[in-house]
């Protein structure tokens, strides 16, 4: 090994070890939490004296819970049904077609990203009470959409972007009608990216703090109570939720992005 | 007559419409509606009163100028905190890591899904007395020293671990960008590998790092959870003064002023450099 | 040659975006079951003259007619035409198969009829019969390119457009597609409308050729008449090394070359001429021995030599100017570099143009 591979390799080894550094820096809360659902006693000390999934059992049977599940599940599950449908025609207009506006549309779509959430939610909370609109999950829902619509939009133009027009034109050159085009030749070319934007839709509205404390009104969400609960009243149960939480997005993303590739190969055998 | 050619510059104001309908109901509306609420006499709660500058006067003259100056100082030490930390692994991802790449990616992405409150609370089992560090100080090597947390420094931690991955995508996007012919074109005509660094990765890949930068300020400027789950009452961000006067003050024209310089601050950060940025180029067209 | 009738006409046809012409009152017919192609540089607008006539875009003016009817407001999904785009346009979610039953698919033919029909498309472009389950983005590049073709003429259309389709591939399978394609055309009987920047290209395939510059439909013919008449010095340069000697009219009939400082007879003068090129084809100008040998001649030297397989161009300064001089290759001069010749050529093996 020449010396300009063996500083080439060392150099390899010394950013290999600063991100896997990270990496844990980045696991280490959910480790804890992890360690911290695995107590019998009430409040949390390390070492854990006495280790014991009794939480576990009280969380997963707790009426109380069950309700949250609902609540969060719903409003995920509405805002990314919803976030999808729009941002798909918005990502057409951002990176498919030339238009004039087009830069500043781009930019205007983009805005809402660059935006603390907080205020957000703060103005959204003004805006329906000043419009006269009830506060309830139904209204977490539209907050969350006007953060995560544009971000979604991002996702599927980035695969948008890749995308040849020429083979819209070809299947309508070679007879097919506007809807046939969209359904045999756009929808699933861009599903890629379609199935991203979801992925992302779901685990951003799933996690969500800001936006649902300020709209949310009298239902709450697992972020909320969470919240709540670390301020006062602190129990195990708020690590197992923390941990069940953390391990679903993990499990959503892994196994999305996984079955992604599975597709990509089963379609190139 | 709609001929082929009129359909076709007709179809990306088409697709926009859904979306920009959306925004102007759930974006613009709401922020005008502050707009609106920051010029209403003090403690009232209709958007119809006799307009008045009160609650700006109140914001210059009170103390809520230091929240400010908080927000924005730790926002700033917290952003050139992540440029250091992310760059190394933005060009690993880019340049070193290969295959692993994407799985790395991945990893770095799953914690943006759980919300904040979580992530940060675990870092408070990890500091809190008889926590996971102090707890294994004293069991393991009978040291006891004090709890890191509700410091100054505690927030910024959870600042850079929240804020991580706002940093790291768009850097790792940026230097993705640099072509690598022109770095070895560097090389071969005697560059050192600083000044290939100096020369052509950095301002190459700088619409990336930029947009990280702005990205990561902005929402580090908007930050509220960290300064109180980590900090206690020991700073005061602005957006915690905000949210004090929606709900304990009870002072929405106060609170709206507030937000709106806040906003103010951001969206002439976000406009100045967004203006410059051709997203096409950026985002895809290669 | 025989006529054929008209398929399908281009009558005045003009397209502007906005302030840009892009087409300028263009009249063309192309006959039934011809290989025409359009020939032009970058920007000389024979993309968007395609465009028009597979529905892609509409004109500004003037009328496209398909066997004498105006199809100006016929989609493109509704002409029974098909167009073979630059990037080939294969749907890369779809294997060879389904690809070339797209057609068929979408107009309900019954799955055993459009397995019937793609087997015999792969036949026909030989395409091994175990392509057909294969994903499209595995195949290789002429491989790509027949199954582009057999999609296009999976449902039987009356004409086929092909955009460029062989610009991106290297040298040794362009020729040989190039072949193939004009094959194809004679055994399907259908008529293609071409377009490539190449002259060469469309020389070895076309029944016509078109010239289009800027817009403008500069000259159309047979590729021989485009090789030994070219209408102007835009079309001569098109086909390739040329040599063009700027002339005006001298007396009695004859050209005169100010650079040069020489006059020569001229092969045939048109009407009310008096400025003008003079073109001589690398192939007419010969290297003589004595200046009795030819009727023009002009003293130069041979200064570079390049082997081009059967036969060898040599280059010849005369005063300023370049002559560009192709032999067979077992004529070849050797050890004549850097010294004096004579280059020669007669008037009926040479061409006069206007501008």
């Amino acid at each position: 090994m020449n010396p300009a591979e063996r500083s080439q390799r060392w150099r390899a080894s010394l950013l290999w070890a600063w991100t896997l550094t990270v990496v844990v820096f980045m696991y280490l809360p959910a480790l804890c939490l992890l360690l911290a659902s695995a107590t019998a006693s009430r409040y949390f000390t390390f070492p854990i004296p006495k280790w014991g999934f009794d939480w576990w059992q009280k969380t997963f049977n707790s009426f109380e819970i069950h309700q949250l599940f609902k609540t969060s599940i719903s409003i995920a599950l509405l805002v990314t049904v919803i976030a999808v449908t729009i941002a798909f025609f918005g990502a057409l207009a951002f990176a498919r077609y030339e238009w004039k506006g087009r830069s500043l549309y781009q930019k205007i779509v983009l805005l809402p990203i660059f935006f603390p959430q907080s205020v957000l939610g703060l103005a959204l909370l003004l805006w329906f009470n000043a419009v006269g609109i009830d506060l309830s999950w139904k209204s977490a829902v539209f907050a969350h959409l006007v953060w995560i619509v544009p971000v979604v939009t991002l996702v599927i133009s980035i695969q948008v972007y890749s995308f040849d027009p020429a083979l819209e034109e070809a299947a309508f050159d070679l007879g097919a009608t506007r809807w046939q085009v969209m359904k045999e030749v756009t929808l699933p070319v861009l599903f890629p990216g379609i199935f991203s934007g979801s992925l992302f839709a779901f685990l951003l509205s799933w996690g969500n703090f800001p936006l649902s404390l300020f709209t949310t009104g009298a239902d709450t969400t697992i972020p909320e109570y969470l919240y709540a609960k670390m301020v006062a009243g602190y129990t195990p149960g708020v690590p197992v939720l923390g941990t069940v939480s953390t391990v679903t997005a993990a499990f959503l993303l892994l196994g999305g992005y996984g079955l992604i590739v599975l597709r990509r190969r089963a379609r190139l055998k | 007559m709609a001929t082929a050619t009129d359909r076709k510059a007709r179809q990306g104001p088409l697709n926009a419409v859904p979306v920009i309908l959306f925004l102007i109901v759930g974006f613009a509306a709401p922020l005008l509606a502050v707009i609106g609420y920051s010029f209403m006499p003090e403690r009232t709660f209709g958007l119809f009163q006799k307009p008045s500058f009160d609650n700006y006067v109140t914001v210059f003259t009170s103390t809520s100028y230091i929240s400010f100056l908080w927000s924005l100082g730790l926002a700033a030490v917290t952003v050139i905190l992540l440029a250091l930390i992310c760059y190394p692994i933005a060009y690993g991802l880019a340049r070193v890591f290969g295959r692993w790449s994407t799985l790395l990616t991945l990893l770095f992405t799953i914690p943006l899904f759980v919300s904040e409150n979580v992530r940060l609370y675990g870092w408070i089992l990890f500091f809190i007395k008889n926590g996971v560090l102090l707890g294994t100080l004293k069991s393991l090597f009978g040291i006891e020293i004090q709890s890191w947390l509700f410091t100054e420094g505690i927030i910024v931690l959870g600042m850079v671990y929240v804020y991580l991955p706002f940093m790291l995508f768009p850097m790792t996007l940026g230097v993705s960008m640099v072509p690598n012919e022109t770095r070895d074109a560097a090389f071969d005509l005697g560059a050192t590998r600083w000044q290939v660094f100096k020369e052509v990765d950095l301002p190459l890949s700088m619409p990336g790092i930029v947009i990280g930068f702005l990205l990561s300020f902005v929402l580090a400027v908007g930050a509220i959870v960290e300064a109180k789950v980590l900090g206690g009452q020991k700073v005061i961000p602005i957006t915690h003064d905000i949210e004090i006067a929606f709900t304990y003050a009870q002072n929405w024209p106060l609170g709206s002023a507030l937000a709106v310089l806040l906003m103010v601050v951001v969206g002439a950060l976000v406009l100045t450099v967004l203006r410059r940025f051709d997203l096409d180029a950026i985002l895809g067209r290669r | 040659m025989t006529t054929r009738l008209p398929v399908i006409e281009l009558r005045q046809i003009t397209k502007t975006f906005g302030n840009f012409t892009a087409v300028h009152s263009i009249d063309l017919s192309i006959g039934e079951g011809e290989f025409f192609t359009i020939v032009g540089p970058s920007g000389s607008g024979k993309t968007t003259v395609l465009r028009m006539l597979a529905g892609l875009e509409s004109p500004t003016s003037g009328d496209i007619v398909l066997r004498g009817q105006r199809i100006n407001d016929v989609p493109a999904n509704r002409r029974p035409t098909c167009m073979v785009f630059q990037s080939l346009a294969l749907f890369p979610h779809r294997t060879v198969g389904q690809n070339i039953e797209f057609p068929l698919k979408i107009r309900d033919v019954a799955p055993e009829e459009r397995k019937k029909r793609a087997l015999q498309l792969m036949a026909q472009l030989r395409l091994p019969e175990d392509y057909y389950g294969k994903n499209v983005t595995k195949c290789s590049g002429g491989e790509r390119q027949r199954v582009a073709l057999a999609r296009a003429l999976a449902y039987n259309p009356d004409i086929l457009f092909f955009d460029e389709p062989l610009s991106a591939i290297d040298y040794k399978l362009r020729k040989t597609l190039e072949k193939e394609l004009k094959d194809i055309h004679r055994e399907t009987g259908k008529t293609f409308i071409y377009i490539t920047h190449s002259l060469e290209e469309a020389m070895v395939m076309s029944d016509r050729i078109g010239v289009m510059r800027l817009g403008r439909l500069v000259q159309v013919g047979t590729p021989n008449e485009i090789y030994t008449a070219p209408n102007s010095k835009f079309v001569s340069e098109f086909i390739g090394d040329v040599n063009i000697i700027p002339v005006r009219l001298a007396n009695g009939n004859r050209l005169q070359s100010d650079e040069l400082g020489a006059e020569f007879s001229a092969p045939g003068m048109p009407a009310g001429f008096s400025v003008g090129h003079l073109v001589v084809r690398p192939e007419s100008l010969r290297i003589i021995e004595r200046r009795e040998d030819a009727e023009n001649v002009l003293t130069g030297t041979l200064y570079n030599e390049y082997a081009l397989g059967s036969r060898i161009q040599y280059q010849v300064r005369v005063g300023e100017q370049v002559f560009i001089v192709e032999r067979l290759r077992q004529q070849a001069l050797n050890g004549r570099l850097d010294t004096q010749v004579l280059v020669g050529w007669n008037a009926r093996d040479s061409i006069l143009v206007g501008d």
